[in-house]
């Protein structure tokens, strides 16, 4: 378990400090490099995606098919989260480029952008970890955590949470519509219609362009329609999988912290960046481990700065553990297997109410 | 790589009406059209402007008119508008606006660019841009026109508001508009007249020109006009409607004095920052709305205060939800007290307090 120590208010404002100080710094520096950087990511996503494309229009050969499966696949995980996670969160809203305009951009995966904008970098970024604020805290379909009230639902969580990660793109999509609220009759229908609407316009496009457009086109070029729509299946599930298991290990591993409403009431800047700490876990490995986790395998500095491109984590990551260091902080960080072990730990163990665990 | 060349691809363009279909219903994304488009063409783009550059001339010492082909996009475009055109340094995309000198056919334009002392933008393309070099532009904006009925025309210019007025003239000109035409050009030096050769030439071919320049610097012998602009300067001249380009000040200065046929268009200076906590002018040019602020509290909670319902989330930087474009003006971030007066640039209204008379895109 966590063993921080307990900062005054004295001390929590001079560590909020340095904080901006370090992300003032980073934001000065940006320029021509990260603006190359975050071009060279979309011309990589579009390679792959294109020459995966193309090489499943050549039908069930196994080395083709696969190939171009799994590039398809890789095109899909780095436009989310390199590419379209990064985006959104506006981290490039500085080069005042409308292709990469956070506001504006739209990312290949069911869940339409602005969902997410308002899920993700609002409600989670704002009250990260806070029990009955973010949602994102078992998206209401998992115990993670002791302090989540038991319901009978829970045991058989295994099951959902495996159901959500192979479907990992339609359950980040659904958050949005809160149908827990609209079940309890505490939203209305007429409140859900309109954002159905626009649920069902960016589901039916990716269905579309994914399952009927290419091999559609497929069977126009007189190839094989049923591989093209095996090859797009498959990589999408490559892709829930992959953002399944990169985000669970972000904010749920063993040594993750949640927070109660009460604690959050009148919370300094000092006090923020402490529980962005506190709550989120880092993976370690190498350059091309981080590039596909989008740079979230840096969540604590990503949650410490949402909106620096995500590429500065690395260097930003060296003096964010040296502060908390400092602080006398745990600086949650794993290998992604061990993080990941935790985390299907949490799951297993949290299924069950706390008596039985303590009799177990 | 150049697959075809732009004037093929100017042809082509109407052809992808489609695209621009499913662009518009968003089954496509612009971006990825454009890639392909500009892997064909490096000028072609769906619906974005891009031109080469295919001519520098001095004009002056310190204007450079540059001629450019526009791609297919560039429609319903007339002299005496201005585009925006806009240039990437260090990775971040900056506009400035320029008018339109010319407007030929087959997307032929050409823009005058006045060096501006310390200014990054007009130093880098005065200077560093290339023939063959490519652009981006926005689309033509601008209500200045000829006015065509008119007995006797005056056109008063300062500095570089030279350019529009050039456009409308040359115009004019080349359609035979005979009645009396009056060119005052209000510039610091001699050297700085614009177009000099050419004015004095069409002064030759068309006898109801007449321009003179007004020497506001220094004094200067054979300059026939000294100074400011003054209602004295009106004198004698055949005067039935007036057409005046300049900085804000000076525009006003002709409004009052000349209350006949007035069109105008004023460019505004830099904006100087203001001490925190004075008053300033917001405008909010979706509702059309001018407020009076304060440089202290953030544009968030003054937009609010003024009624306006602006799009918001954690109210303390982190989510981007009320990111919103700058159109003029500067701003202040609260947190770090950075400046930000890039037209154009997205800002959080939560985080940002006006640091001058802001125009901001709500």
């Amino acid at each position: 378990m966590r063993s921080d120590r307990e900062l005054s208010r004295v001390e929590l404002d001079a560590f909020g400090a340095e904080l901006d100080a370090l992300r003032s710094r980073t934001l000065a520096d940006l320029g021509e490099v990260d603006a190359r950087y975050i071009r060279r990511v979309r011309g990589a996503v579009r390679l792959c995606c294109w020459s995966g494309r193309a090489l499943l229009i050549l039908g069930w050969f196994p080395p083709t098919w696969l190939l171009g499966t799994l590039l398809l696949g890789l095109g899909k995980i780095l436009e989310n989260m390199e590419l379209g996670h990064n985006v959104i969160h506006g981290q490039y809203d500085w080069m005042n480029d409308p292709e990469f305009a956070g506001r504006r951009y739209e990312w290949d995966i069911a869940g339409p952008a602005d969902f997410w904008r308002h899920t993700h970098n609002h409600v989670h970024h704002t009250w990260t970890n806070v029990l009955g604020m973010d949602d994102d805290v078992g998206y209401g379909l998992v115990r993670l955590f002791p302090e989540q009230r038991w319901k009978p639902f829970y045991r058989w969580q295994p099951l959902w949470v495996t159901l959500q990660a192979l479907l990992f793109q339609y359950s980040i999509a659904i958050q949005h519509l809160r149908l827990d609220q609209v079940y309890k009759g505490k939203m209305s229908k007429d409140e859900l219609r309109p954002l159905l609407r626009q649920f069902n316009a960016k589901v039916l496009r990716q269905w579309c362009k994914d399952y009927l457009f290419f091999p559609l086109l497929a069977l126009l070029l007189g190839a094989n329609a049923l591989a093209v729509l095996a090859g797009n299946v498959l990589a999408n599930l490559l892709r829930n999988l992959w953002t399944f298991a990169v985000i669970f290990c972000g904010h749920f591993t063993e040594q993750a912290a949640v927070f109660s409403k009460a604690s959050v009431i009148g919370e300094s800047r000092g006090h923020w960046y402490l529980r962005q700490l506190r709550g989120s876990s880092n993976l370690s490995g190498g350059k091309l481990f981080h590039i596909l986790t989008g740079n979230l395998s840096h969540q604590i500095e990503h949650h410490l700065f949402p909106d620096l491109p995500a590429r500065r984590y690395a260097a930003l990551a060296v003096e964010v553990r040296e502060i908390a260091a400092r602080y006398g902080q745990v600086y949650n960080c794993g290998s992604f297997s061990a993080q990941l072990t935790t985390v299907l730990q949490r799951i297993w163990k949290y299924r069950v109410p706390e008596a039985d665990v303590v009799a177990a | 790589m150049t697959l075809i060349p732009m004037s093929w691809s100017r042809v082509l363009s109407p052809l992808l009406q489609p695209l621009r279909w499913l662009v518009r219903r968003r089954w496509l994304r612009e971006a990825e059209v454009d890639a392909v488009l500009a892997w064909l063409q490096p000028g072609w783009r769906l619906n974005r402007v891009f031109a080469r550059v295919e001519g520098r001339e001095w004009v002056a010492e310190d204007m450079l008119a540059l001629r450019l082909r526009c791609n297919g996009n560039a429609r319903g475009w007339r002299a005496g508008q201005h585009v925006q055109l806009y240039l990437q340094l260090d990775g971040v995309r900056h506009s400035r606006s320029y008018s339109l000198t010319h407007v030929g056919r087959a997307g032929r334009i050409e823009l005058a660019i006045r060096r501006q002392p310390g200014g990054r933008l007009s130093n880098r393309l005065l200077d560093h841009l290339p023939v063959g070099a490519l652009l981006e532009l926005g689309q033509a904006q601008g209500e200045l026109c000829w006015p065509q009925e008119s007995t006797g025309v005056v056109l008063l210019a300062a500095g570089s508001g030279i350019t529009p007025l050039l456009g409308l003239l040359r115009e004019a000109l080349a359609r035979g508009f005979t009645a009396p035409i009056s060119l005052l050009h209000y510039i610091r030096e001699q050297g700085q007249r614009p177009f000099v050769e050419e004015l004095q030439q069409l002064m030759q071919r068309h006898p109801n020109l007449s321009v003179r320049w007004a020497l506001t610097g220094q004094v200067q012998s054979d300059a026939e006009l000294q100074g400011r602009f003054s209602a004295e300067h009106l004198q004698g001249l055949a005067l039935d409607s007036v057409l005046a380009c300049g900085p804000a000040g000076f525009v006003e200065t002709v409004a009052q004095h000349w209350r006949g046929p007035l069109q105008v268009e004023a460019f505004t200076a830099p904006e100087r920052s203001v001490e925190p906590g004075s008053a300033v002018r917001l405008g909010f040019a979706r509702t059309r709305r001018q407020v009076t602020g304060d440089s202290a509290r953030s544009l968030l909670e003054q937009a609010e205060a003024a009624g306006l319902r602006p799009a918001h989330g954690c109210r303390q930087g982190i989510c981007a939800s009320c990111t919103c474009t700058l159109l003029s003006g500067t701003v202040r971030d609260l947190r770090n007290g950075a400046l930000f007066a890039e037209p154009g640039q997205l800002i959080r209204l939560c985080i940002s307090a006006p640091a001058s008379d802001v125009d901001i895109d709500l």
